[in-house]
């Protein structure tokens, strides 16, 4: 071992006696203060892991495919990269972008040689690793927060427990009766969220409802929504809710 | 009497040496956070090993009560979480410390890089501690099927379907990964062996020669 070693024999307890003020010996000194601090954190991990106790899902049922998969959270941002290249694209997802990743991770001594160490002095290495952890942590939220979404979708389709318009371009849509008084108060307040066509946007494709639900239920729907979805669809009297569920009547596909 | 019995194991074994080379060094001033309080960011490395060695013992605790066969993986949790005598901080630590790691390893990462700590001559071990952070992802890969719950189901299973759509080397690695050609009783054996077996031997060493690595070329300087 090179310089900076204790000389076997030197009192442990006097180390400002050395030639080197600051340093001291492993051990005891140095570990039994790293053991306070070690505890401390232990200490905060027990209770963290006593006051939120792990749930068991229900048993693994491979015929239920209504299941929405979700990778562990330190996953999540490989999971997102697939996302952003749909289809055949997906060869860059899967190998291409974590294989760089990980390459550049691997030779990044090789990758930034320069003798200096301090982070600003050599910028663009500091400013690449910046920029790689929010990348990662964005990515991480978005994937979470766009899971989160459909649970609460696939949630509220059951909720509501009848079958849903699928979705279809606007331009081949054609909406039937478009002189009706509910017409113009479909387009006044609820196409900002189901579309100009009802077609779907914030809110789920309705342009063909009453091919799927009756009158009945969708007039519940409306004044009872769940969901995302505002009471009335922000009408105010329920004399336009009843010509705008009309006009809905009307809209078979 | 203490004094005796080490002088007998050091006649026998010299073990003095290998004692000094563990315990005797002197920690510089600039990574020790009595002295200087920002120097905290160097304890993410030894808390990284802590949360390890937590991570080995409730591990350890689980695979006494844990069954890694399709009928009765999910019951032996589901004992473990309800009816074992602390059975529930025991997977607790285990399933919270699996973030944990990740967490401080990727803290510790950081520490590393901002400092240039992976600059010659440390080359190699800033390569072992990338090799550290794929297999703690496997780890988590792995024990993620374990519970044999729904979503520990699903996950693997678009996971491998994922890992089966690489081209060409795809299928191979989907049929190593499942053993099948789904996610059934020979994935939940072999992700078992992997994550008690494989993996922790693949750990011990390259964390031996992490250490080994940090013992031989000492921390790096001051910045
Ligand atoms: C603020 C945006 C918004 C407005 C305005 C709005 N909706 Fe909705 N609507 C939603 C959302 C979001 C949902 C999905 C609710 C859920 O999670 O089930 C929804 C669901 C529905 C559904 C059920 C569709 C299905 O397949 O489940 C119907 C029917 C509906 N809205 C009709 C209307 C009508 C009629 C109006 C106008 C009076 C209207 N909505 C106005 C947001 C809106």
């Amino acid at each position: 071992m090179s310089g900076g070693e204790r000389i076997p024999g030197t009192p442990r307890y006097r180390h400002h006696l050395l030639k080197n003020p600051g340093t001291e010996p492993f051990f005891p000194n140095f570990l039994l203060k790293e053991w306070i601090a070690g505890a401390v954190f232990l200490t905060g991990f027990m209770l963290w892991v006593v006051f939120n106790p792990v749930v068991l899902g229900d048993k693994a049922n491979p015929d239920d495919t209504s299941f929405i998969p979700v990778p562990d959270w330190y996953f999540l941002f490989l999971y997102q990269i697939l996302k952003y290249y749909p289809g055949s694209d997906i060869v860059f997802g899967t190998v291409l972008v974590p294989m760089i990743g990980a390459l550049l991770l691997i030779f990044t001594p090789w990758l930034d040689t320069s003798k200096e160490r301090h982070p600003y002095k050599r910028p663009l290495a500091t400013l690449s690793m910046v920029l790689m952890t929010f990348l990662t942590i964005w990515l991480t939220n978005e994937a979470a927060v766009q899971h989160k979404a459909e649970v609460a979708a696939a949630s509220g389709q059951a909720s509501s427990g009848l079958p849903q318009v699928p979705k279809k371009a606007p331009s081949q849509i054609t909406l039937v009766d478009t002189n009706m008084p509910g017409y113009t108060l479909f387009e006044q307040t609820c196409a900002t969220c189901h579309g100009k066509k009802g077609e779907g946007g914030f809110g789920p494709p309705i342009y063909a409802i009453s091919k799927y639900w009756n009158a009945t239920q969708l007039k519940h729907f409306v004044e009872n929504p769940q969901g995302g979805m505002p009471k009335n669809g922000t009408l105010t009297s329920d004399a336009q809710v009843q010509q705008v569920v009309d006009w809905l009547e009307k809209q078979t596909g | 009497m203490l004094k005796k019995a080490y002088d007998w194991i050091d006649e026998r074994l010299n073990v003095t040496p290998l004692w000094r080379d563990v315990a005797d060094h002197d920690v510089p001033a600039h990574v020790n956070p009595a002295v200087k309080m920002s120097a905290f960011v160097y304890c993410f490395g030894g808390l990284t090993f802590l949360v390890i060695t937590t991570q080995i013992l409730s591990g350890m605790f689980l695979a006494m009560y844990y069954t890694p066969d399709i009928t009765n993986a999910w019951y032996s949790v589901k004992y473990i979480t309800d009816e074992v005598l602390l059975g529930n901080v025991v997977r607790g630590m285990h399933f919270w410390g699996a973030s944990l790691v990740i967490i401080m390893m990727f803290l510790h990462m950081l520490r590393v890089f901002f400092t240039g700590a992976y600059k010659a001559p440390r080359e190699m071990n800033w390569v072992v501690g990338v090799l550290i952070f794929f297999v703690v992802l496997a780890f988590g890969f792995t024990g993620y099927l374990l519970p044999w719950d729904q979503k520990a189901y699903w996950a693997t299973a678009v996971g491998s379907q994922i890992a089966g759509s690489i081209p060409l080397l795809g299928p191979y690695i989907q049929t190593l990964l499942l053993g099948s050609h789904t996610v059934g009783a020979l994935t939940l054996a072999r992700f078992f062996a992997i994550h008690v077996f494989f993996l922790p031997a693949a750990l011990l060493v390259l964390l031996a020669l992490h250490f080994i690595m940090i013992r031989s070329q000492h921390i790096a300087g001051p910045l």
